[in-house]
């Protein structure tokens, strides 16, 4: 046994130490981080917007300018929140005000998006002061502002019908021209035009509805209508300023409306699952669903690509006849037990970097703002899916590696293997098409069906495993499972150590069953 | 006598319904260099291969090193097969040493061992290259050296010097010629007659699968007639009378004609009965019969061609 541990060795050493291997290793944890921070990152690199108001009325420059601040003060909420989330610092014993400031807090999952700007500077402000950051934070910085008012490019008209206007805006709006703006040319995202007789198409409760004609009112155009903060800030702020005419147009004193209109019943938002600590499992449990299909095709990429490395150093070391020397100092059995495990600890090494990342990132991002994270590290802590997870890879491995084995142990290029690859690369493609599909019946007639049928047994059950399948078919499969490997890895024996001192022809079908035979 | 190092006895070798090999009965004594000469498909890589248990024979028996199977005494022998592969991405120390590894010696043995040997068989400097920037005869010598590093007792190379440039084949034959010196037992297979006859106790001459000559080098030489080469512008013909002469001919060009002589016979006799009848020598060559005409006799034209070319 000590010469399959030596080549078991060398497998692995020289795997181990391939530029692709540690690209391949390396490459994971950048995309998990990609993944989490992408959203983040790409709110930061989204261009400033520039759009244009054509305002005939002249009424609602104020309206406007409420409609940029309040988009301001999202932008300096949101950047607030992630800026806690990475530097406050919970205070270990909090005194009497900040502990009902936290659970306030908490309780009432402070919204900064629906505060005021006052609001917002304050809460700031009290948490700087309150010394709840920790010592090595950088100072807080305002972000830009995500959206730009620029007047209307030169040559457009902004006096003809609004129709018109944006007809001339058009090419502008759809980046066929460019619009100038502090010298520099830039992209023109959205042009509001309100028309100089919007006063007489105001819709009022009670009056008869206007006759539409085409492109009434107020219009909003842009060619990014999924982007909405800007349409649904401009447009509040404009039926705020038309309701505060009305109301003065009814004899109210804005003043009084506007004080009015600030009053606040404070409103806190509670979920009755909360005190259970059920909100937090609801997330949980739709990792608990979908996190095993993620295993699923983790346990498919990693046993896939580590049987090709098996195929493809067999078939070096055939074609270029080193099996001989091989042969000469260690039985074939040996140096195919070596092989595989050579190539499990490559595999090993390679999942463990991965998982290891995994819960690496997860952890370090994890916190209040979150939960999926956070959640999916409780997942994979307490779930059993890790240890389930490394048996079926094991167990999968050696199937899926025994078959790989034989065939390199028959061919003598890798265009041939490739060739005979083609139908075992189909077969092992099914568990990739139901990996989304199980989740949803996890324990129903198509997953059982294929869980009793070992090829896919490491597969389907990873992909069941967090449905808590009945014992008997966890054990059952199993156990059909290992004595699957055990008979494979015996045929692969016999026909490796026939197969890799062939040359010439692949073998036919019959062949390979008389060698079975001998 | 101590036991011989390799006995093979009756041994045959069938794939389907193509005999490799008929039965081949041989005896290989300790100490000695045996050479496998025959074309290209007589069955020597088959027959090596048999030696070392990578195939089974259909039948007939062996003992190698005492023992009926290579695999029993595998870290006693060392073998280099006939095709030349190294692992490109290891280097040449990491090769010989893994290879010695297998071969039952500890890890840091066999990595000074590899060192050793690579310095002595001048690859010093490419030692930490690896093997996919050697040249062609760097890494055969790597793989020679990969067979030896363990010290074997018994040592088969098949076809070592194919491919070997002229200063690398010296380098080879100092190879063997150490470890002949250390009491290894050699078998090597070759195509090229000069190195077999000088470094080789024994010969074995194989042809379609067939053992045609087992011997010493001289024993091969008495398998051909005796010959000499003279060169004369005189009618040679009375030398036919001498006593010991078998034939003569004329060889058609630059005046020369082979005198064929009878098993003993004396050459000087020849060269005084020249003097005698007035035969006037522009050059009197008294070669030896080298190998090459030994397989040309053995094995055939259309054969020998193929192994001479």
């Amino acid at each position: 046994m000590r010469n399959a541990w030596l080549v078991a060795g060398r497998e692995y050493g020289e795997n181990v130490r391939t530029k692709g291997f540690w690209i391949g290793i390396l490459i994971f944890p950048i995309l998990i981080t990609i993944g989490i921070k992408a959203e983040s990152w790409l709110e930061r690199v989204k261009p400033t917007r520039n759009f244009v108001v054509v305002d005939q009325s002249g009424k609602f420059d104020s309206a406007i300018e409420t409609a940029l601040a309040r988009l301001q003060e999202k932008a300096i909420a949101r950047e607030f929140q992630s800026y806690m989330t990475r530097y406050s610092a919970t205070p270990k014993t909090p005194t009497a005000e900040q502990s009902d400031q936290m659970k306030a807090g908490q309780a009432a999952k402070v919204d900064f998006e629906q505060m005021s700007e006052a609001e917002a500077k304050g809460t700031i402000a009290f948490t700087l002061i309150s010394g709840g950051l920790k010592p090595n934070a950088p100072p807080f910085e305002t972000p830009r502002s995500l959206f730009r008012q620029v007047p209307a490019p030169e040559g457009v008209d902004t006096t003809v019908a609004p129709g018109a206007i944006a007809e001339a805006l058009r090419p502008f709006l759809r980046g066929d021209r460019k619009i100038t703006v502090d010298g520099e040319e830039a992209e023109l995202f959205a042009t509001l035009i309100i028309p100089k007789d919007v006063d007489a198409l105001v819709e009022r409760p009670g009056e008869k509805r206007k006759k539409r004609v085409d492109r009434d009112g107020a219009q909003f155009w842009s060619t990014n209508l999924a982007d909405s903060d800007l349409r649904e800030e401009l447009e509040r702020a404009i039926n705020e300023e038309q309701r505060r005419v009305e109301y003065v147009a009814r004899g109210l004193d804005g003043k009084t409306v506007e004080a009015v209109q600030q009053t606040k019943v404070p409103l806190a938002r509670f979920d009755p699952k909360k005190a259970a600590g059920a909100e937090e499992v609801s997330i949980a449990d739709q990792i608990r669903q979908w996190a095993p299909a993620g295993f699923v095709y983790l346990l498919w990429i990693s046993i896939f690509s580590i049987s090709q490395m098996l195929l493809n150093n067999t078939i070096e070391e055939k074609s270029n006849r080193l099996i001989e020397v091989l042969l000469s100092s260690v039985t074939s059995w040996e140096l195919m037990v070596g092989k595989l495990v050579g190539i499990a600890g490559v595999g090993m090494t390679m999942l463990g970097a991965w998982l290891g990342f995994l819960v690496a990132i997860l952890a370090i991002n994890s916190g209040p703002e979150a939960k999926v994270a956070t959640s999916l590290l409780e997942v994979l802590k307490t779930s059993g899916l890790l240890p389930a997870f490394v048996v079926y890879f094991l167990l999968g491995y050696l199937l899926y590696g025994a078959i790989f084995l034989a065939l390199g142990s028959v061919c003598n290029t890798l265009k041939e293997a490739q060739n005979m690859m083609q139908p075992v690369v189909l077969i092992m493609i099914v568990p990739l098409m139901t990996m989304m599909f199980i989740p949803k019946d996890p324990n129903g007639t198509l997953a059982t069906v294929l869980s009793w049928i070992p090829i896919y047994t490491p597969f389907v059950m990873m992909n069941r495993a967090a449905a808590s399948p009945p014992m008997f078919e966890i054990v059952g499969t199993s156990v059909l499972l290992a004595l699957t490997v055990a008979f494979t890895l015996w045929l692969s024996g016999r026909i490796f150590r026939i197969g890799v001192l062939r040359t010439g022809q692949p073998p036919k079908l019959m062949e390979l069953v008389n060698w079975l035979r001998s | 006598m101590s036991e011989p190092v390799l006995v093979l006895d009756r041994l045959k070798k069938t794939f389907g319904d193509f005999t490799a090999v008929h039965e081949m009965s041989l005896t290989v004594p300790r100490g000695s260099v045996y050479g496998f000469l025959g074309p290209n498909g007589a069955g020597k890589t088959t027959t090596l291969r048999m030696t070392l248990a990578i195939y089974a024979p259909t039948s007939g028996s062996i003992s190698i090193l005492g023992h009926p199977s290579a695999l029993e005494v595998r870290d006693r022998i060392g073998y280099l097969p006939e095709e030349k592969g190294l692992y490109k991405k290891m280097t040449g120390r990491d090769l010989i040493a893994y290879f010695a590894s297998l071969k039952g010696m500890k890890g840091r043995d066999a990595r000074v061992r590899a060192g050793e040997l690579l310095d002595k068989y001048g690859l010093g400097e490419f030692k930490d290259r690896k093997c996919e920037a050697l040249s062609k005869g760097m890494g055969q010598k790597v793989q020679v050296l990969a067979s030896i590093a363990h010290r074997p007792e018994f040592v088969i190379f098949d076809e070592p010097f194919s491919g070997l440039d002229p200063v690398n084949q010296q380098v080879l034959e100092d190879v063997i010629r150490d470890l002949q010196r250390d009491g290894t037992t050699i078998i090597f297979s070759t195509h090229i007659m000069e190195h077999a006859e000088r470094l080789c106790d024994r010969l074995v001459l194989i042809a379609r699968g067939r053992m045609l000559f087992d011997g010493t080098v001289p024993e091969a030489r008495r398998m051909i007639p005796r010959r000499l080469i003279i060169q004369t512008q005189v009618n040679p013909e009375a030398l036919r009378h001498v006593t010991g002469v078998t034939g003569l001919r004329a060889l058609g060009k630059d005046d020369k004609f082979e005198v064929t002589l009878a098993e003993g016979a004396d050459a000087d006799r020849v060269l005084a009965a020249c003097f005698q009848n007035g035969i006037s020598l522009r050059s009197f060559d008294r070669s030896e019969p080298n190998l090459r005409d030994v397989f040309l006799k053995l094995v055939g034209a259309e054969d020998a061609e193929e192994v001479l070319s």
